[in-house]
C-alpha cells in the first residue's frame, strides 16, 4: 500500500517538474502530405509567410507557446508579436487560431489535414503525426 | 449553493470575453494605437508628419505621433474574406479626424494566389501598408524625408498578390491598379488615376529585401498660387511672344502629370542586430521636384530593450528647366524684363515651397522596450537639418533655415 503512494508522489514531483522541461513536438494531420520539416518550415506558418497549411496555437499564458516559439522562431512573444501586427493590420492574414491546451490542438489536427500545430511530446498519439522534434 | 451561481456567474464573465478573442465566430475585431508627446526646441517652425497641417513646438502635443485604429476581419468561408480599418489621426485637417484605410474584399484562389478588391494599402514602401502601426515598427515615426514624397496612402482598385516558399525562402509579388484622391492640409487635394503598383518580395530567414514600382497620372486641385502663376505665365507668354514661357508653364503645372516613384529596402533581424534601409526616386513632369530619398537604421536588441539611430537624407534630382531669357529683347516695353525675372523667381522659390517639397536630413536615436505584452514604449531625439528654407518643417517663419532638435514619448499598443 504504501510503495503506490510514493509511487503516486514522485509522479506528481515529475508532472510538476515536467512543464520547464517537456519537449515540443509540431504535429499535423496523418493525411497531410509532409512526412518530416525543418525547423524553418514550420516556422514560415507561424510566423505567417506561408498560409498552406493553417496553424494552431496554445494561449498566450501557456508555457510551451513561449518555449515554441523561442525554438522553433528564435524569437520572444513580442518580437513574434510585432511580426503579426505587421501581417494583421494591412489585412494580409489573421492571427493563428487560438486554442485551450494540447488536447484541443490534436483535436483541431486531427479535424483538418491542412493544420499544424505544437504540442508536449507525451501529449502525442495516434491521432496525430509529428513532422518536427525541437531540440 | 448561493456562492456556486456567483462564482459560475463570474467565471462566465472571464470566459465570455475570452472565447471571444479565441474567434469561435467568423468575425475579428483588433487594434491598434499609439499615445505620444511630441516636442522641439522652436516656436519658430513646426514640426510634423507628412500632410499634417501643423505639428510641434516647444510645447508638448499629442496630435503629431498619436493615432488609433480599428480593424474587423469577416471570414465569410474557406477562400472569401472581408477586412475594414478605421484610422483616427490628424491628417491634412487640423484636428483629429477618421479615416478608412481599408475596406476590402478578398478571395484566396489557391494556396498561392489571391485576389482582393476595394481599398487597401499602397504599396508604395517596404512599410506602408503598416506604417501608422506604431507596435510594428522598430522607430517611432518613419523616416519624414522618404514618408513625404508619396503621399497616397491607399488605392481604390484591385489587385493580384502571388506567395510562394521555395526551400526556405519566400518570394511575393503584387500588382494593383486603382485610383485615388488625397486631401491635403491647406484645402488641396491631389488626384491620381491609372495607377500601377509592384511589388516584390524576398524573404530568407532574417533577412527580407523588397523592390516597389508606382505609376500614375497627378492632378493637384484648389492650388490658387499655382493657378495664378500659371496664369502669368501664359499671360507673358501671349503679351510678350515668349513660346519658352508658355512652355514653362505647362512644365511647372499639375494637370494629368506622368509621375513614378520606384524604390528598393532590406531590412533584417539577425542575432539582435536589427537593420532597415530604403531608397527611392520619385519622378513627376511638374514643378513636383524629382527626388532622391533613403534612410539607415540600426539597432541591437538587449532582450526587451532595442536602441536603435537612424539617418535620412532627402535631396531634390531636378525640376522643371526654365528656357526664359534673363532679360526680354531689346524695344520690349520696359515692365518685361523685371516680370520674366519676378516670373522666374517664383519658379525657382517652387523647389523649396508646398508639401513635401525641399531638402533635408535627420538624424535620429531612439530605444523601444517592450516592457509587457502588446505593449512598447518608445522614445526617439531627432536632428533635423533643412537644408536652404524650411526643408519638411511647416509654418516656419520668414527665412527660418535652422536645425531643429525633436523629442518624443511613444506608447504603441495593439489588441
Amino acid at each position: 500500500m504504501k510503495q503506490p503512494i510514493k509511487t503516486a508522489i514522485a509522479a506528481a514531483a515529475l508532472l510538476l517538474t515536467l512543464p520547464a522541461m517537456a519537449e515540443v513536438v509540431v504535429v499535423a494531420n496523418p493525411k497531410a502530405a509532409e512526412a518530416s520539416m525543418t525547423k524553418d518550415q514550420v516556422a514560415q506558418f507561424f510566423l505567417g509567410k506561408s498560409t498552406s497549411m493553417t496553424p494552431i496555437d496554445q494561449p498566450e499564458s501557456a508555457p510551451i507557446r513561449g518555449e515554441f516559439y523561442k525554438k522553433v522562431t528564435d524569437k520572444d512573444a513580442s518580437q513574434v508579436k510585432s511580426l503579426w501586427s505587421k501581417l494583421v493590420f494591412t489585412g494580409k492574414a489573421t492571427m493563428p487560431k487560438e486554442v485551450g491546451d494540447s488536447a484541443a490542438v490534436k483535436k483541431a489536427v486531427a479535424a483538418d489535414p491542412k493544420a499544424i500545430g505544437y504540442i508536449e511530446k507525451s501529449a502525442v498519439d495516434g491521432s496525430v503525426k509529428v513532422l518536427y522534434t525541437a531540440p | 449553493m448561493k456562492k456556486r451561481i456567483i462564482a459560475s456567474a463570474l467565471a462566465m464573465s472571464f470566459a465570455v470575453p475570452c472565447a471571444f478573442a479565441q474567434d469561435s465566430s467568423n468575425v475579428r475585431i483588433s487594434g491598434f494605437g499609439t499615445g505620444a508627446l511630441t516636442w522641439t526646441n522652436t516656436d519658430d517652425a513646426q514640426f510634423a508628419r507628412p500632410n499634417q497641417q501643423t505639428g510641434a513646438k516647444k510645447n508638448p502635443t499629442t496630435g503629431v505621433d498619436s493615432n488609433l485604429g480599428l480593424q474587423i476581419d469577416y471570414k465569410v468561408n474557406n477562400w472569401l474574406s472581408l477586412t475594414g480599418q478605421g484610422l483616427v489621426r490628424k491628417d491634412a485637417q487640423n484636428d483629429f479626424g477618421a479615416e478608412a484605410s481599408w475596406a476590402f474584399a478578398k478571395a484566396k484562389v489557391s494556396d498561392d494566389v489571391s485576389f482582393r478588391v476595394g481599398r487597401m494599402g499602397m504599396p508604395a514602401f517596404m512599410i506602408s501598408d503598416y506604417r501608422n502601426v506604431g507596435y510594428a515598427n522598430t522607430m517611432l515615426r518613419p523616416p519624414a524625408e522618404m514618408y513625404s514624397q508619396m503621399l497616397f496612402n491607399t488605392l481604390d482598385g484591385a489587385d493580384v498578390t502571388w506567395q510562394h516558399s521555395y526551400g526556405d525562402t519566400t518570394y511575393t509579388a503584387q500588382f494593383a491598379v486603382g485610383k485615388n484622391k488625397t486631401d491635403l492640409i491647406s484645402e488641396l487635394s491631389v488626384d491620381a488615376r491609372r495607377i500601377t503598383a509592384l511589388n516584390l518580395v524576398a524573404e530568407h530567414g532574417p533577412l527580407t529585401v523588397r523592390f516597389g514600382r508606382v505609376d500614375g497620372r497627378v492632378t493637384l486641385n484648389g492650388s490658387t498660387s499655382l493657378a495664378g502663376l500659371v496664369n502669368a505665365l501664359n499671360t507673358v507668354a501671349a503679351g510678350y511672344k515668349l513660346p519658352s514661357a508658355a512652355q514653362l508653364a505647362t512644365d511647372v503645372d499639375v494637370k494629368d502629370k506622368k509621375a513614378s516613384f520606384t524604390s528598393v529596402g532590406a531590412s533584417l533581424d539577425w542575432n539582435n542586430i536589427v537593420v532597415q534601409s530604403e531608397y527611392a526616386k520619385r519622378k513627376t513632369d511638374s514643378y513636383v521636384n524629382d527626388t532622391t530619398s533613403w534612410y539607415v537604421m540600426g539597432g541591437y536588441r538587449f532582450g526587451k530593450i532595442l536602441p536603435y539611430y537612424s539617418h535620412a537624407k532627402l535631396s531634390i534630382d531636378g525640376s522643371p528647366d526654365n528656357h526664359m531669357p534673363a532679360a526680354c529683347p531689346a524695344g520690349y516695353p520696359a515692365a518685361c524684363t523685371p516680370t520674366i525675372a519676378a516670373l522666374s523667381g517664383a519658379v525657382a522659390s517652387l523647389r523649396y515651397i508646398g508639401l513635401g517639397q525641399g531638402e533635408q536630413q535627420t538624424d535620429s536615436i531612439g530605444v523601444r522596450w517592450d516592457f509587457r505584452n502588446s505593449v512598447a514604449l518608445k522614445v526617439q531625439f531627432d536632428h533635423v537639418r533643412p537644408n536652404k528654407s524650411y526643408g519638411l518643417l511647416v509654418n516656419a517663419k520668414p527665412g527660418f533655415n535652422s536645425p531643429v532638435n525633436v523629442g518624443a514619448v511613444a506608447l504603441d499598443f495593439v489588441f
